[in-house]
């Protein structure tokens, strides 16, 4: 069978993109390896050794109702992220969704009509951003935000330091129950308070919801704009969890899991247990969310057509 | 009452559909075959019906195997029963052939009112219903926007190239429903399960008899549609007017 020439092209970088890869990660893990062992960065590494002081008097631990928000958060983003992708590739929905204006969101302007998976990637995001807001304002109420944001510049050269003992291959101590190392801290921070704000910025100037008809501002903020960062934020999700995941599995998995899940300090199973059971709710979600089970749900608030 | 609803497999309009050119049927080996929608407004009409007072509804096809797939549906939507009229002899059968074997299932059957789609997406004759009223010796109204059923009439408007008619006939009859019918429900999860359990018959040409069967008419030949040419641009240099009058004269069009 005769392969179109994009294809073949495609195929024949691989061919060195992959080798290269391998061999820039394993050039990288000899740089760090050398390095670190250079007087100066020992010496750097241990002024700087992976975590920025916490406040005295910071909450110790990780409450139970992060649990729930941790796992609410993930079970919505995944369907997002699957909705958002099936929006940019489905020619041709399988039905139609109109609100019909009469329940709990009522619009001045006639609702407009959407296909089914952008019905299901708006509920999702509504969803999703009342999880946030409930998750934010637990978080600064109890106190527990001092942890997720960056408080001194030193959290900088400390994320230098674990980026290197990271690609050195001698992991950081986790401590994930008192302290995050400093790159998980900007790593949270980045995707609770740049990622995730961006992706509902963006996200709303595409949505119906946009006034269109406000010209200027339109104009001031293009929607070819919020389209382009929508995108690679999307990405930094996918990129974000599957690194997240790996970690957690690669770094004590079961403690990991009991902070996580179960609001515990220790190696028992709870957590895993708790994770697992959410695994499942999550796998069932993924088929189910299919039109013929979408329908009815979509035709309470509105007319279902094809 | 028992409605016998006829429904009918097209191959999807969505994508490129394209003829046989030995046999000069359909080619249903690529795109997606689906329930005609004309045919799933009639069934709607029925199925409304019985809500309003009580009905028997039976979905009726005549096809390839495949075609079950569509009774499957119909009975996923609501149908009680469904009757599938199968027979190798039966196939590339013409309107003629079509109709006389359709009467003779529902005969079989026994009816009340028979309702079918104005006309397929696929070969869009748009005359089965006519025919099949023709063979059941019953009264036919066609192409109705809207519908109203009773114990012993069906009345509504028909839909005509010069306007609309109110028309009504006393049952049996056979009526046809346009696209103005209202759109037809999407089968839900219990009906889906619900569908495997109910009654699925196949007819034969045997059972029907006294049917010889068979299409009557033949494709001599199929010819791809031309491609379109592109349109003529006229630009205003002073003359565009005698340009377009030109235009309109050669092609008669003035």
């Amino acid at each position: 069978m005769a392969i179109p020439a994009q294809a073949r092209s495609r195929r024949f970088r691989l061919l060195w993109i992959l080798p290269a890869a391998v061999l820039l990660l394993a050039v990288a893990v000899l740089l760090a390896r050398f390095v670190r062992e250079l007087p100066a960065v020992q010496d750097f590494m241990t002024q700087y050794p992976g975590e920025s002081e916490l406040p005295p008097e910071s909450p110790v631990g990780l409450p139970a109702w992060l649990g729930w928000q941790h796992f609410l958060s993930a079970f919505f983003i995944l369907l997002i992220i699957r909705t958002g992708w099936q929006i940019r590739t489905e020619k041709r929905p399988a039905a139609f969704y109109t609100r019909n204006n009469r329940g709990l969101i009522r619009t001045k302007g006639a609702p407009h009509r959407i296909s089914l998976t952008l019905w299901l990637h708006l509920s999702l995001d509504a969803l999703w951003v009342l999880n946030g807001v409930v998750f934010i304002v637990l978080v600064f109420v109890s106190g527990h935000w001092v942890r997720l944001v960056p408080l001194h510049w030193d959290i900088f050269p400390n994320a230098v330091s674990v980026g290197i003992q990271y690609l050195s291959l001698q992991w950081p101590t986790e401590n994930g129950w008192v302290n995050y190392n400093a790159l998980q801290l900007l790593t949270y921070f980045i995707t609770v308070f740049i990622a995730a704000p961006l992706a509902i910025l963006t996200g709303i100037r595409m949505s119906p919801a946009w006034p269109t008809g406000r010209t200027r501002l339109s104009a001031a903020y293009p929607v070819e704009l919020a389209r382009r960062i929508h995108f690679p934020v999307m990405l930094w999700f996918v990129l974000f969890t599957v690194t997240h995941v790996t970690l957690v599995f690669a770094t004590g998995a079961l403690r990991n899991l009991n902070h996580m899940y179960a609001g515990r300090d220790d190696a028992s199973w709870w957590g895993f247990g708790i994770f697992a059971a959410s695994l499942l709710v999550m796998i069932a979600a993924w088929f189910l969310a299919r039109p013929l089970f979408l329908r009815p749900i979509a035709a309470l608030s509105g007319t279902v057509s094809r | 009452m028992k409605i016998i609803v006829l429904v009918k497999q097209v191959p999807d309009t969505w994508g490129e559909r394209t003829l046989d050119s030995a046999s000069g049927r359909i080619d249903r080996s690529n795109g997606d075959q689906v329930f005609d929608e004309s045919g799933e407004r009639a069934l709607e009409v029925a199925l409304r019906h019985r809500e309003a007072s009580g009905a028997d509804i039976v979905a009726m096809t005549m096809g390839p195997p495949s075609a079950a797939e569509v009774l499957r549906k119909a009975l996923a939507m609501g149908a009680d029963s469904a009757v599938h009229v199968l027979d190798d002899a039966l196939a590339g059968s013409d309107l003629s052939s079509t109709s006389a074997a359709l009467a003779a299932a529902i005969k079989l059957e026994g009816f009340d009112l028979v309702i079918a789609g104005n006309e397929s997406t696929d070969g869009r004759g748009g005359m089965i219903p006519a025919m099949v009223a023709e063979h059941l010796g019953v009264a036919h109204a066609t192409f109705l926007n809207s519908t109203v059923i009773d114990a012993t009439t069906v009345r509504g408007e028909r839909g005509t190239e010069s306007g609309t008619l109110e028309v009504h006939a006393g049952l049996p009859a056979v009526i046809s429903v346009t696209e103005r019918s209202p759109e037809a429900r999407f089968p839900g999860f219990k009906g889906i399960m619900g569908a495997k359990k109910k009654p699925l018959v196949q007819r034969s040409l045997a059972e029907l008899a006294p049917l010889d069967g068979g299409a009557k008419s033949v494709v001599l030949s199929v010819v791809r549609r031309p491609a379109r040419s592109a349109g003529l641009i006229v630009t205003d240099d002073g003359t565009a007017a005698k340009q377009l009058a030109d235009f309109l004269v050669t092609n008669r069009l003035a």
